[in-house]
């Protein structure tokens, strides 16, 4: 009485070709082997290279003099106000910025302007910058400061005005109700909900900001980055063994207190923070969901 | 106490507002030399050497890291590590290594090895370890267990176990992973140069030396213009990915 009739499997249908990711295995292929041909390295001194940073380290941690310690520490200190300072500055710079950059709160042509320069100060390491600050302010901390604090200003400011476009627009509109001005309006309407997770990308810059200024002073710009380049260059190992413990221990102690920290300030609200705590870089990575 | 930090840093730096101001508009050689760069740089046979090598170090030290940091990652998560001494040592070490900016593995390297390509791939190969197995290890962190179990159940051994159940499910991440970190390694091959790295660095570090700033702002625009077009091919990419 049915009018289906029950076919018969047709057999398990092909795999479609991956064609997509076959060229791109290809094309990563190629691309390898011309980097592997193209560099002038020697790949046999690969082999000594382990036996070479061996030797490097044991020089390095059995001549440690304690009495350096001190002294060290000090310039460690250095490069976090050089950090903390510049991170400061570009905060202060940064954050009014925002305001002007978030789509919900300022006109579209004046956001796309203001857009562009943090993309530009984005993409400028800040090494690059301090290259070019040693010249002008000399071999001193102040270098490095001007160097962090600009290149801080567009991504501090990326990541506040994102923050500010995601608030809630209910006490916006309360404040509108009760007759705020624009002024009372962004005080009262829209500071509130975003401080906690502006407060809290300032320090996560400044974790990203000891990093930087811990190398700086490889070119001058002050900080325990100049004690490390020239320990090194100098081949006193034990000064350089003792100042790279101190800048990996010093960097972790920071990064544990002021993620506590930022933990405690944005707690109870809908948490927004960079997609992973990997403080490298500063750029916003895509991450992709699970498939 | 933000504001004390604030105080005892402009102490320590020794800093002024007003001294910036004068610094910065004064007549200065770097800025006089950002009115006009040589754009010529990118074409120049002396500059074009450099700039390939650069691209060819972040090349193969990403895939060189990616290689190693995915076994890695693998085993410093708790279900994935061979027994709990191993995952402690690990984890321990993958946060050692993640203190280290980019810079401070070319000091070593170079103190290492000597100048030169070498020490560059080697620095960078360490800092992609560190990204790579950082991202990837909080990827692992919510992945689905189910796999894992019909695995397990099947009888499969540790590591088959992960290979056919949990690295199918992060391989989109991980390669998204690998083209982020190839973009902070094309970056940070122009910047470990600076220490005698190899690469585009070490032209801009000699210009710099020799005050020729014209120079030393061309190669800085050509690279950012490099930087760019690597960018964008791999948001295209990973969007791809997803």
């Amino acid at each position: 009485m049915s009018t289906v009739e029950a076919r018969p499997l047709a057999g398990v249908p092909a795999r479609p070709v991956p064609v997509f990711r076959r060229v791109a295995t290809a094309l990563v292929m190629v691309l390898l082997v011309w980097s592997v041909a193209g560099l002038d390295i020697k790949w046999s001194r690969l082999l000594e290279a382990p036996g070479d940073l061996y030797t490097v380290g044991r020089l390095m941690f059995t001549n440690m003099e304690a009495a350096q310690i001190g002294d060290l520490l000090g310039q460690m200190g250095d490069s976090i106000a050089i950090a903390w300072l510049g991170t400061m500055i570009a905060a202060v710079f940064a954050v009014p910025l925002a305001f002007v950059a978030a789509e919900n709160l300022a006109a579209r042509p004046v956001v796309w302007a203001v857009r562009l320069v943090f993309n530009l100060l984005r993409a400028v390491p800040e090494i690059i910058l301090a290259i070019a600050f040693v010249p002008i302010f000399g071999l001193t901390e102040k270098a490095g400061v001007v160097a962090i604090a600009i290149g801080s200003i567009g991504t501090l400011g990326k990541l506040c005005s994102e923050v500010l476009e995601a608030i809630q627009p209910g006490p916006v509109e309360a404040a509108d109700a009760v007759g705020a001005t624009r002024l009372q309006r962004l005080r009262w309407g829209v500071l509130p909900q975003a401080l906690p997770e502006i407060a809290s990308f300032v320090l996560y810059r400044f974790e990203i900001n000891i990093r930087a200024s811990a190398v700086l002073g490889v070119i001058g710009a002050g900080g325990i980055g100049q004690a490390l380049s020239e320990s090194l260059r100098f081949k006193e190992w034990g000064t350089a063994g003792l100042a790279l413990i101190i800048v990996v221990v010093v960097t972790m102690i920071i990064d544990t207190l002021s993620g506590w920290v930022r933990r405690r300030l944005v707690s109870g609200g809908p948490s927004r923070r960079p997609a992973s705590d990997l403080v490298v870089d500063d750029r916003p990575l895509e991450v992709t969901p699970l498939g | 106490m933000a504001v004390g930090l604030t105080v005892l840093s402009v102490m320590a730096t020794g800093f002024s507002p007003v001294e910036i101001w004068d610094g910065l508009f004064r007549s200065n050689a770097p800025l006089r030399g950002l009115r006009n760069p040589d754009f010529g740089q990118l074409f120049s046979e002396r500059s074009r050497g450099p700039f390939l090598d650069t691209l060819r170090v972040a090349l193969l030290a990403t895939a060189a890291g990616g290689l190693v940091a995915l076994p890695l990652s693998l085993w410093s998560t708790r279900f994935g590590a061979p027994n709990r001494g191993v995952y402690a040592v690990l984890r321990v070490f993958n946060n050692i290594i993640r203190a280290f900016p980019d810079l401070l593995w070319a000091l070593l390297f170079v103190a290492a090895v000597g100048v030169g390509a070498l020490p560059g791939l080697l620095a960078l190969f360490f800092f992609t370890i560190a990204v790579i197995t950082k991202l990837t290890t909080d990827t692992l962190d919510g992945i689905d267990m189910g796999p894992l179990e019909a695995a397990d159940a099947a009888g499969a051994r540790h590591n088959e176990k992960l290979r056919v159940a949990v690295v199918p499910q992060i391989l989109p991440s991980f390669t998204s992973f690998l083209l982020y970190s190839f973009e902070l390694n094309l970056r940070g091959s122009a910047v470990i140069g600076l220490v005698g790295a190899g690469g585009i660095g070490q032209r801009l570090e000699f210009f710099r030396g020799q005050g020729r700033w014209e120079e030393v702002w061309g190669i800085v625009f050509m690279f950012f213009l490099v930087v760019f077009v690597v960018e964008r091919i791999s948001v295209l990419l990973r969007r791809r990915l997803v």
